[in-house]
């Protein structure tokens, strides 16, 4: 009477599939999410910043300053845009350009003299990650005019580079798999099962499944495992696309990613257990999913804002969410290979989470039955 | 072969402030159709919760008998079959798959299923339409397939909560044929109602009023205890004296 039957688990199992099936809702939801998140951050959604409008006032118009904007140009970053009657502040007021740069009249000859010369750079500051974004090839651009352009190129005594390691060209569309990951996991997991347990109580299948022989415990398993590959399959196809048509590379193991992802659905589906236990509405228990399964997954896993910049408060609130430490854990793995014994902490505390949070929701979900 | 009784000994449950049951003493005697008639409100279904086993009473025992020897709860489980008052089917579920997830749930043999849900099909002469989806049965219909569902497993304990209620005259008397059919294999079926002529054709009658066992007994013997000819002449009374 006691013991786990696994044929009644099945059954369970069994009618979830079929509910799935004919619900256009959960099925449109669960294939839908991973196309249209590959889609937006594969192609649409770039934190890169490029051709950015470029508005030159060029008061010296010599060989010099003709060199210094194909250097801009050939950055790839920017495009020169001709000023025309405004000058570059105008251009920037009406928003015709984002970035404005001043070349004084001397700038060639005091170049050929070998003396001291000044180009102007201004940045619309109102859109802040652009501008940092920008602020960040500026660097690179001065290095290339240096070398370019002197009479004699500098002898640096002291150089120092940034390389940048594990992503050398930082594309943004490296990140997809971990964070697509977490943020699918995060929300169809939580979401789709707080749905599927809410609809039994608000149907009143609940009471009957009771009466029945069937162990909460096999009502849990059965109900979840379906949602459970769903949402791995979705991981999955994020995988493929991103691999297959993005290029983006896996360097570590794909057991060890797989186990991550194993242990974040645990826990996300446990997430979606609790709430719906406790609301027992599927209206109540959607609006709970979002916000506390899409919020962590996308703000404060470190998928888009690290979670070293955050207030102390917040950091420190990070580490009660699995999408952080599976965050942690995947990109870690994607790419930088980490190990199993490099990734010890993040496992060990998604490890935890998803055992405590398993053990709350089916705590729960035994008492509330009275 | 299972004989069950159940009686409960001053039972109570209370949500919060209200009392849905106070100090109730059922006697459930084997092997008879029991009725518990009252009003909306009287605790019929906290009632038939507590003897499910999906509620635990606040004070008081519900005590289980098995041809007369005490039995744990645990030991009549397996052959309860509880059919809740509300709608607690799947609505996107055919009547087909409904008994097929039942038969897996209960763990049934693959002969005794077949030759079991073909007599339940032709009893409640639901077998045309077995592809049918359950959201679209009419409301007899729908109890009949709640019905089956319960009986699948051939309970020797069989609690019904307000099965009749909003199903047509016409599907009522059938149900009511189909609760004598099986009251002849002398199991426990414990029925709740608030239809007071169907009070008459249970063999006892248990009468709730908002939390109080007003009576019980032989339906006559009630009647004529209390010196009234139908049934809601008792309830009315009782309302009166309050």
């Amino acid at each position: 009477m006691k013991s786990f039957n696994i044929h009644r688990a099945y059954s369970i199992a069994r009618k979830e599939v079929m509910h799935i099936l004919r619900d256009p809702f959960t099925l449109s939801l669960a294939l839908g999410l991973p196309v249209m998140l590959v889609t937006f951050f594969g192609y649409a959604i770039d934190f890169e910043v490029k051709d950015i409008n470029l508005a030159v006032s060029d008061r010296d118009n010599g060989p010099s300053s003709r060199r210094l904007k194909e250097i801009f140009a050939a950055s790839g970053y920017f495009r020169l845009v001709e000023t025309g009657q405004a000058g570059p502040v105008e251009m920037l007021d009406s928003n015709r350009a984002s970035a404005a740069l001043f070349i004084e009249p001397d700038f060639s000859k005091k170049i050929k003299g070998g003396s001291r010369v000044m180009a102007q750079f201004v940045l619309d500051g109102s859109d802040n990650s652009k501008a940092a974004a920008v602020m960040g090839y500026l660097p690179g651009i001065r290095r290339a005019a240096q070398i370019r352009m002197a009479a004699t190129p500098p002898r640096e005594r002291l150089s120092a580079e940034t390389r940048f390691l594990y992503n050398p060209e930082l594309n943004s569309r490296w990140f997809t798999v971990p964070g697509l990951a977490a943020i699918i996991i995060g929300l169809l997991a939580i979401l789709l099962t707080a749905l599927t347990v809410a609809r039994e109580w608000e149907n009143g299948s609940m009471e009957l499944l009771l009466s029945t022989p069937v162990r909460p415990f096999e009502i849990i398993a059965g109900k979840l495992a379906p949602y459970g590959i769903l949402v791995l399959a979705g991981v999955s196809f994020v995988y493929l696309v991103s691999r297959l048509v993005f290029g983006v590379p896996f360097a570590g193991s794909h057991l060890l990613f797989l186990a991550a992802c194993l242990l974040f659905i645990t826990a996300a589906l446990s997430q979606g257990l609790l709430i719906s236990v406790l609301t027992r509405q599927q209206q109540v228990a959607m609006q709970f999913s979002m916000i506390s399964g899409l919020l962590p997954s996308m703000l404060l896993s470190g998928f888009i804002f690290p979670v070293e910049s955050m207030p102390a408060f917040f950091q420190y609130l990070t580490m009660l969410l699995p999408p952080r430490w599976f965050m942690a854990a995947a990109r870690g793995i994607t790419l930088k290979g980490a190990d199993l014994g490099e990734l010890a902490v993040p496992f060990l505390a998604l490890g935890l989470l998803s055992a405590g949070m398993l053990a709350l929701a089916i705590k729960k979900f035994k008492t509330d039955l009275e | 072969m299972n004989s069950f009784s159940i009686r409960t000994n001053d039972l109570k449950k209370s949500f919060g402030g209200t009392n849905a049951l106070q100090n109730v003493s059922f006697d459930f005697s084997a092997g008879l159709l029991h009725g518990i008639i009252g009003s909306d409100g009287a605790g019929k279904t906290t009632a038939m919760r507590l003897l499910a086993g999906l509620l635990k009473p606040s004070a008081g025992a519900i005590h289980y008998y098995n041809n007369g020897v005490p039995a744990a709860f645990g030991e009549l489980r397996p052959s309860l079959a509880y059919m809740p008052q509300q709608a607690s089917l799947y609505p996107d579920l055919s009547i087909d798959e409904h008994l097929e997830f039942f038969r897996e749930l209960y763990c049934l043999d693959p002969a005794f299923y077949a030759r079991r849900s073909a007599e339940l099909l032709e009893i409640t002469r639901l077998g045309k339409f077995r592809e049918r989806r359950a959201g679209q049965l009419s409301g007899g219909m729908y109890k009949k397939l709640g019905l089956m569902c319960a009986l699948l497993q051939s309970p020797s304990v069989l609690l019904l909560d307000e099965p009749t209620n909003g199903v047509d005259p016409i599907s009522r008397r059938e149900f009511w044929e189909m609760l004598y059919d099986l009251a002849a294999d002398k199991i426990l079926i414990i029925i709740s109602t608030a239809y007071m002529d169907e009070a008459e054709r249970c063999s006892r009658v248990h009468l709730l009023d908002r939390g109080l066992l007003l009576g019980a007994g032989e339906p006559r013997a009630v009647l004529k205890e209390n010196g009234a000819a139908k049934f809601e002449d008792i309830f009315i009374r009782q309302g009166a004296g309050k």
